[in-house]
């Protein structure tokens, strides 16, 4: 299962339509943390950071705050600049950028994380 | 400190308007790649692609509108109220649909006419809409409503979605935004829409506001009544 949050529902769509496999998609991070306290744990993350209400870092705290969340990689796809950040210690794998990312990057982090 | 110093790159006006009309572009970027072999109809990908392309052409115009505005090209006229909400909401019907949302519009006003400049009282409104679509729950009912409202005709635009966050209200509530703001870092919505909005108001003498609900938002313009309107009662 893969997780996409974003809350543009294109970008979220052209985004799953790249995954392929079983994708689940959310516009804001408060549905894929309720999803995940439902138990529905994902094997790979691709999360933007300004989401509607609490944003990406919001989720990524919470995200390493458990035990059972905290080792699910992440990839973060966004538009803001985070070259200068260091996000492993937010247990993201990779950044990409929405500028100029291409679908060979999604299916790549799949086979990479997820297969 | 790292979620301190990426946000503040957002809070700097020019740069939330450039990351505002930066993500259509990287959205049309990617439906654009979306035709080699993803499975999905060409008519489904080119109606995405327009949609997006005449928002973001729509924020562009209105961006260079406020520039010409220092040059007084837009004269205040007698403006027919309803004739302007439905020839808005006519073009956004469409959208909301698409997107899986609605909108009510009802009309309770005796007065008809404000002074205004149509084409800018156009973009307010189209603003404040395009603002509640964003932000409004799926499978809502946006609300339009024009009514009198001591001595000036009052456009409610209601969205049905997330509370607008309080600090956020506290910066918006006079309607006095005088850069974009990014009131909920949402692409593609609202920060700029309001900034727009809130400056064409302005030029025209009419004031803009929000009410915030527990269940969402909503932004108003206050019009005066046209002169020329009171005179014959219309």
């Amino acid at each position: 299962m893969i997780f996409v949050i974003d809350d543009d529902e294109i970008m979220a769509e052209c985004i799953a339509r790249w995954a392929k496999d079983k994708v689940k998609k959310f516009t804001n991070a408060i549905e894929a943390m309720n999803a995940i306290s439902d138990g529905v744990l994902p094997d790979l993350i691709f999360l933007d950071i300004l989401l509607d209400g609490p944003d990406g870092f919001t989720f990524l705290n919470e995200m390493v705050s458990y035990n059972d969340t905290a080792k699910i990689p992440v990839v973060v796809v966004s538009s803001l600049d985070l070259s200068k950040y260091n996000l492993a210690e937010y247990g993201v794998v990779r950044v990409l950028s929405k500028d100029t990312m291409v679908p060979a990057d999604i299916k790549e982090r799949i086979d990479e994380y997820a297969k | 400190m790292l979620y301190n110093g990426v946000m503040q790159q957002e809070v700097d006006g020019v740069l939330v308007a450039a990351h505002e009309l930066k993500a259509p572009l990287a959205v049309l970027r990617q439906l654009a790649l979306s035709f080699e072999g993803a499975g999905v109809s060409d008519e489904r990908i080119k109606n995405q692609m327009v949609s997006v392309s005449e928002r973001a052409l729509r924020q562009v115009n209105d961006l260079s509108k406020i520039r010409r505005l220092e040059d007084g090209l837009f004269e205040m006229e007698p403006v027919a109220v309803r004739e302007v909400c439905d020839a808005v909401t006519r073009e956004l019907r469409y959208l909301f649909r698409y997107n899986e949302r609605d909108f009510t519009v009802k009309y309770s006003n005796k007065m008809k006419l404000v002074t205004a400049n149509r084409e800018l009282l156009y973009s307010v409104l189209y603003n404040f809409l395009l603002n509640a679509m964003h932000y409004s729950d799926a499978k809502t009912n946006s609300r339009l409503t024009v009514r009198d409202h001591r001595g000036s005709v009052r456009v409610d635009v209601r969205d049905f979605g997330p509370a607008l966050p309080v600090e956020v209200w506290r910066e918006l509530r006079y309607g006095q935004i005088d850069k974009p703001l990014p009131v909920a870092m949402r692409p593609n919505s609202s920060g700029l829409g309001l900034y727009i909005a809130s400056t064409f108001s302005r030029y025209m003498g009419a004031k803009v506001g929000v009410v915030r609900h527990r269940d969402g938002t909503s932004f108003y313009v206050e019009l005066p009544i046209s002169k020329q309107a009171s005179l014959f009662g219309v």
